[in-house]
């Protein structure tokens, strides 16, 4: 058996989407992030279990003999197993020993057992123990060299001591699944958590697949996912149906306080509704049990589904407030760990509404990602004479709101309406340039509007206003299209620390009136001549349409300072495909192709064309070195790339160079980011969208 | 001195822990030196037939092991029943001669047979516990009986050697005599580690073999669920020692569920709710796993007689009563008649067993 995890695509904070094949020769796989599902004689004795269960695709055993069982074996062919003892180490390598026909089987994964000890005296003893184990291991997964195991990590609350493990794992190529045993026990020690999470993701080949287990319970399942956890074994619901819990995802309440069922499930509402409110019975219990593991997997299937196709950040917040833990793990991931949560975060989401509910949104990892390279990829344009600042609207992107339309009508009544720096100011994103208005996450963000702003959201757009406005010369005026309230009160904290002349139009309650937008209108005319500029450099007309405004700092956004003029200064022709998705752009004097710009995804695509004007590059370029001179197929995979650039986060733009680093020899999109790609053998890096 | 355990740091917490109890102890001045610890008859399955034993539980200074640097074994209390200081041979002579008297009687008008059992909670060959004037006294008493036709004391290997081996088989040829040794686990890495017994297999084996050659019966003692393990794990480790006793061919094996002793480490860990004691179910588990695939019937005594059965700190599976004395009855049948087939016989189940058997990966 030759088990291995494959990445399909990686998504926000440590989650991801992904395969795990138990065996190369026969291409059975199962998807990830998947609940295991314990089968154990007490639960197959009932028909509703293996009817539900029927075609679910990873199951967890203690005992060999479910795989010698001819109708289970038939009935779940498809299917996989994890395996382990719940005994001593011994014991289990007996059954190994004598079983090797099950265990060399293409569907079948066991996991090396840790149970003993149960509890530790302190951290030397467990460091001893946890030596001891590893020992073992080494031992077993040498007797078995061409069998894949998976190992169990226990730190007995003393995460350093998780440092013992990635020596072994690092050696030994067999162990294909980490299982952390007592991490998620308690969230109490939530930095513990952490720590260990960031360790292993740092560290260990991303084509392990990691395992929890232990006291587990569902509503911690979508942090979990978000920590980047590909199989969550669910036989804790045992234990918890045996205390009489009932399972309603976000909590765990117990049986007798239900009044009435609240799930429409086969066993709710069958023999359960009638039994729920009677006192013990083992018959009660066992139909708890089984609405417990059916939930569970519900949630998991939901969970599946979000992280597929929405934005499973914002599922993720509204789960973490199931348990003030939960909230306090996100909240400290995001403050102490984003340089690492970076690099594994997509630099754009396509086609998702991003939901950002309250506090615990303002530093999700790729808003803050935003914030920080519009502050460090933003120059003003040399010919700007006046600054706008303006509310944003629900409506995205800004400019095709009603509201900005109407500002529109004031702003471009100026035919030097080019020479004016529209800046939005919004929550939790800060302050964006009207250029970048069409970047994720700007393009689809949605935010609960009331007027009233929190101390944290004026001081990120306030700080961000700060440092863009900052770039201007302190003469340029700066104009205020704001509502009284929250955002002039951005204006006011900014304005401490700026030096220009800041303005406010006159409005009352509506800035789209008539008289707001003629106090717009006026102030702007009053104002945009007062600024003389120092440079005598008139740009070219050509550079300052709106698209190509917008390109230029979009791709100085994505590439890095500078790039924009390298792709566009020659002048280009844009055109629309049909459904209003893409605009393809060529140079406008020979027609080639420099790239696309996809509305879904805020990003521009590089044609190779387009790339090599970026030669040489930019620190900030993302690039592979492939490993010859021409790429075969549509995917690159990690075997064929030899080097990398340090920054490469999933879904950015990365520049395929052949192995000399002399040529551009392909286009892609990332799969995965670089931290990832340093600790992966196996799988897909890049989709490759041209070549030569 | 040898070193057994790898760690020390359930040493170090077993020393603190026993060095309360002994403190407080050794402060003790109103404990009887002339009478036993406890003494009893009871119904005893004997070597070939059912009797009854005679239990005499001897106060002497205790365990040398407990009262010795390595803060003795993780689920040990035993201490408390000893008096720190040493105990006089007269007095350990009148503690027996006191029990003797009270039960003479009963023991000669008795239709069964009797097996004794001398029990000092540390090592009968121990010179510090009891001396060799003690140790024969007590054999020509045990000599003069007849109806005592089986003897049991029990010993830390290290004090069993040659010379007083011989000596009591020399006085009490008649008896079959057993030597009971507290192996707890043939797993090394368990008895060292979890327990603290400071034991080695091979010393163990050397024992037996002392024991063979003058032809003593030996008594190996097994834990049952020893700390840090799982309910598995003790099923687990009590048929791994099971099997190796039985090829061993050991006379007697007498598995010991774990109680949590007062001024025990383990006592520590159960209050804090990280150890229970294993569950009935467990134990008959392991008992038919290893009797009920031998093809023939073993020739080795198996007995079990929990202390504190049903209750929170003994082996138990929920706390109803009729739960715990059903499983009892039907392990003191086994006992008695070492009989398999009264493993198997159905007993009312209880509704805690499906609440053992969704709960037992977490036990």
């Amino acid at each position: 058996m030759d088990l291995f995890f494959d990445l399909k695509r990686k998504k926000i904070g440590y989650s991801r989407i992904g395969r795990i094949y138990l065996s190369s020769k026969v291409k059975t796989y199962f998807s990830t992030p998947n609940l295991v599902i314990p089968m154990k004689n007490t639960l197959i004795s009932d028909f509703n279990f293996l009817e539900f269960f029927e075609n679910h695709e990873i199951f967890f055993i203690t005992k060999e003999i479910f795989l010698k069982i001819g109708f289970l074996r038939e009935k779940f062919r498809n299917t996989s197993f994890i395996y382990s003892h719940d005994g001593t180490l011994a014991e289990y390598r007996k059954i190994l020993d004598h079983n090797p026909h099950i265990f060399s089987q293409d569907n079948v994964c066991s996991i090396i057992p840790f149970n003993v000890p149960t509890t530790s005296v302190d951290k030397d003893f467990a460091l001893q123990e946890i030596k001891n184990y590893i020992d073992h291991v080494r031992n077993i997964l040498e007797a078995y060299p061409n069998s894949s195991f998976g190992i169990n990590i226990k730190i007995f609350d003393h995460p350093e001591l998780i440092n013992l493990y990635p020596p072994l794992i690092k050696e030994k190529l067999n162990i294909k699944i980490i299982n952390f045993a007592d991490l998620f026990d308690t969230f109490k020690n939530f930095r513990s958590i952490l720590k260990v999470i960031v360790k292993i993701k740092k560290e260990l080949n991303n084509n392990i697949a990691i395992m929890a287990s232990g006291r587990i319970i569902p509503k911690s399942y979508p942090l979990l996912v978000y920590l980047g956890i590909d199989l969550i074994d669910s036989s804790y619901m045992m234990y918890l149906s045996a205390e009489n819990f009932y399972n309603t995802i976000e909590d765990l309440l117990p049986i007798y306080k239900l009044k009435a069922l609240p799930c429409p499930c086969i066993v709710c509402s069958g023999k359960l509704s009638e039994l729920f409110q009677e006192k013990y019975s083992n018959e009660k219990i066992m139909l708890l049990t089984l609405h417990n593991l059916i939930s569970a997997k519900s949630y998991m299937n939901k969970i599946r589904q979000y992280l597929d196709t929405e934005d499973y950040r914002a599922f993720l917040e509204k789960s973490i407030h199931d348990d003030t833990l939960f909230y306090s793990s996100l909240k400290e991931l995001d403050k102490n760990y984003f340089e690492d949560v970076k690099l594994e975060t997509p630099i754009s989401s396509r086609n998702t509404l991003i939901r950002s509910i309250g506090s615990i949104s303002y530093f999700r990892p790729d808003f803050k990602i935003f914030r920080e390279r519009v502050i460090r990829n933003f120059r003003p344009e040399s010919w700007t004479k006046l600054i706008l600042i303006l509310p944003c609207s629900a409506k995205k992107p800004y400019s095709e709101s009603k509201s900005h339309k109407y500002f529109y009508k004031a702003i471009r009544k100026f035919p030097e309406f080019p020479d004016f720096q529209e800046i939005v100011l919004t929550s939790p994103l800060g302050a964006i340039p009207r250029q970048l208005e069409n970047v994720y996450p700007v393009n689809s963000y949605d935010i609960p509007v009331t007027g009233d702003w929190s101390y944290e959201e004026l001081q990120i757009s306030s700080q961000m206003l700060i440092e863009i406005i900052k770039k201007y010369d302190t003469s340029i005026p700066v104009i205020c299209h704001l509502k009284k309230g929250g955002y002039s009160l951005i204006m006011d904290i900014a304005a401490k620390s700026l030096e220009h002349d800041i303005q406010f139009t006159n409005v009352d309650d509506n800035l789209t009136s008539r008289e707001a937008l003629k106090s717009l209108e006026n102030t702007i005319r009053v104002n945009k001549d007062n600024y003389l500029s120092k440079s005598d450099s008139i740009p070219e007309n050509h550079l300052r349409k709106t698209w190509i405004r917008k390109l230029i700092k979009i791709a100085d956004y994505q590439y890095g300072l500078g790039s924009g003029n390298k792709l566009f200064v020659e002048g280009i022709k844009t055109k629309r495909n049909q459904t209003g998705t893409k605009i393809k752009i060529f140079n406008k004097k020979n027609n080639e192709s420099i790239g696309r710009f996809d509305f879904r995804t805020g990003q521009i695509k590089l044609s190779i064309n387009g790339a090599k004007k970026l030669l040489p590059f930019e620190e900030n370029i993302n690039y592979l070195i492939f490993d010859g001179e021409k790429i075969k197929g549509s995917n690159l995979f990690r075997p064929g790339v030899i080097d990398f650039s340090p920054n490469i986060m999933p879904e950015s733009n990365v520049f395929v160079l052949n192995k000399t680093k002399q040529k551009i020899i392909a286009m892609g999109n990332a799969i995965i980011g670089s931290n990832n790609i340093k600790n992966t053998k196996k799988g897909i890096v890049a989709e490759i969208y041209e070549k030569i | 001195m040898k070193k057994f355990s790898e760690n020390n740091s359930l040493i170090s917490r077993i020393k603190s822990i026993r060095q309360n109890v002994v403190n407080k102890k050794s402060k003790d001045y109103n404990i009887a030196l002339d009478k036993p610890v406890s003494h009893w008859i009871k119904e005893d399955r004997l070597l070939n037939e059912i009797g009854k034993e005679f239990t005499i539980i001897l106060r002497t200074r205790g365990c040398s092991w407990a009262l010795g640097d390595s803060g003795g074994c993780s689920m040990c209390g035993y201490i408390t029943d000893s008096n720190i200081k040493p105990v006089k041979s007269e007095d350990i002579i009148r503690q027996f001669d006191f029990a003797v008297e009270q039960k003479i009687n009963e023991i000669k008008s008795s239709q069964e047979n009797f097996i004794l059992k001398i029990f000092n909670s540390g090592s009968f060959f121990d010179d510090e516990e009891i001396t060799e004037q003690v140790r024969n006294h007590i054999y020509e008493v045990i000599k003069s009986i007849d109806k005592i036709k089986e003897v049991v004391v029990e010993s830390r290997v290290e004090f069993i050697d040659l010379t007083k081996l011989k000596k009591m088989k020399e006085i009490l040829d008649d008896k079959y005599i057993e030597i009971a040794i507290g192996l707890e686990t043939v797993d090394d890495y368990i008895r060292n580690n979890y327990i603290n017994k400071g034991l080695l297999y091979d010393d163990f084996l050397k024992a037996v073999d002392l024991c063979k050659k003058l032809r003593l019966g030996i008594r190996v003692y097994l834990l049952f669920k020893a700390p840090f393990l799982n309910e598995q794990a003790a099923i687990d480790d009590c048929i791994n020692s099971v099997n190796k006793l039985i090829k061993l061919q050991v006379d007697t094996i007498s598995i010991n569920p774990i109680n949590i002793q007062r001024g025990s480490f383990l006592e520590y860990l159960w209050y804090q709710k990280r150890y229970r004691p294993p569950w009935f179910y467990s134990l008959i588990k392991a008992l038919k796993k290893v009797l009920l695939n031998k093809k023939k019937t073993v020739p080795i005594r198996i007995i079990s007689d929990p202390s504190g059965a049903g209750t929170k700190r003994g082996i138990h599976n929920c706390l109803k009563k009729e739960c715990n004395e059903n499983m009892l009855s039907l392990l003191r049948k086994f006992v008695l008649t070492q009989d398999v087939n009264e493993l198997v016989k159905e007993v009312p189940e209880c509704e805690c067993k499906l609440q053992y058997k969704l709960k037992k990966i977490y036990l």
